[in-house]
């Protein structure tokens, strides 16, 4: 042949194979990332497992006011 | 935010790829095989020809490639079948699509430079083809865009769809315009008859057939690429609200 078709083929089939190559190696890669980030959120989740909601309030160093106390503070009442 | 989209592929996906995968490869092997030593040169082009088992196929694949992506972005952007698995369809297929207009327009270039003595001429095809290449890689960037992820879906669908505006103009050019780029060979629109006959026919057909089952193959891994990708971005948000949470806790 001329030199023209083998270059027209290797052209396409070269793009091709390597296109195809870098998508699978990129998904393996993904994939590997994806179970490293399951396993990572795993152990951040349960080290605090008990608290899961940041609107519910915390369990410790949080002050506790009995409703009782607040009435004996209040002022303008006798001790 | 969207709603997590962490999800792991079956095994049986995984099988139906792999075999896909195989299919595609014996298509374009035997493609390559009949292409290059069986099939006999053509009367006027001579060898030239045996471009011509994968240049069209090029072209076609192309052209699905943003049937699809289209139709993808359309499904997305009416309210009844909007879902995130169709913007990561036509973001896989226009990628793909736009590798295979490159494809066609170098290996149309080949063909070219021996046939017409140029590897490139400003003719009416060439010209449109080029056009909807760009179009599409401004599509691809359009996608990265940073911003909330529906609006980014919403306006990237909208821009596959103008840039599909060019797809028939690409086809048709020969027909409407004075082209130096043959008019189709296979089925002739005006005319109603095909030009290939034999072993030649056959090769061509086997050529359409094994890159459009590249192209699957191509699009489905793209796609779940994409899947991976948005699965890592959700868990990078949880495990960041995780740690938070932690830091809260621990104060």
């Amino acid at each position: 042949m001329n030199g023209y078709v083998e270059a027209g083929y290797i052209m396409v089939l070269g793009t091709l194979s390597s296109y195809g190559v870098a998508l699978v190696a990129r998904e393996h890669a993904a994939r590997r990332r994806v179970g490293t980030a399951a396993v990572e959120e795993s152990i951040a989740t349960s080290a605090d497992a008990p608290v899961t909601d940041l609107t519910s309030p915390a369990p410790r160093d949080t002050p506790v006011v009995m409703p009782g106390e607040l009435e004996q503070d209040a002022p303008g009442r006798a001790p | 935010m969207r709603a997590s989209t962490r999800t792991v592929p079956s095994e049986r996906v995984a099988v139906a790829l792999r075999v896909l995968g195989v299919a595609s490869l014996v298509g374009v092997v035997a493609t390559v095989w009949l292409g290059l030593f069986v099939t006999p040169p053509d009367e006027f082009m001579g060898n030239l020809v045996r471009l011509l088992y994968v240049h069209p196929p090029m072209a076609w694949v192309a052209f699905l490639a943003y049937g699809v992506a289209s139709l993808a972005s359309l499904l997305y952007l009416w309210p009844r079948t909007r879902s995130e698995r169709f913007d990561r369809l036509a973001g896989a297929s226009g990628e793909v699509g736009v590798v295979f207009t490159g494809l066609t327009l170098v290996s149309g270039s080949i063909w070219g430079r021996p046939t017409w003595g140029v590897w490139w001429v400003w003719d009416p095809l060439l010209t449109t083809t080029a056009l909807l290449f760009v179009l599409y890689l401004g599509y691809l960037a359009l996608r990265r865009v940073p911003g909330e992820f529906h609006v980014r879906a919403r306006r990237s669908a909208i821009g596959a769809l103008i840039a599909f505006i060019d797809v028939p103009i690409v086809y048709l050019s020969v027909e409407w315009w004075r082209s130096l780029h043959q008019a189709p060979t296979v089925l002739n629109p005006t005319t109603h008859k095909t030009y290939v006959h034999g072993s030649m026919a056959w090769t061509l057909l086997l050529g359409f057939v094994s890159f459009t089952l590249v192209y699957t193959w191509l699009v489905a891994h793209r796609y779940r690429l994409a899947e991976l990708q948005d699965a890592q971005d959700t868990e990078g948000l949880e495990i960041a609200l995780a740690e938070r949470r932690a830091e809260a806790v621990g104060r």
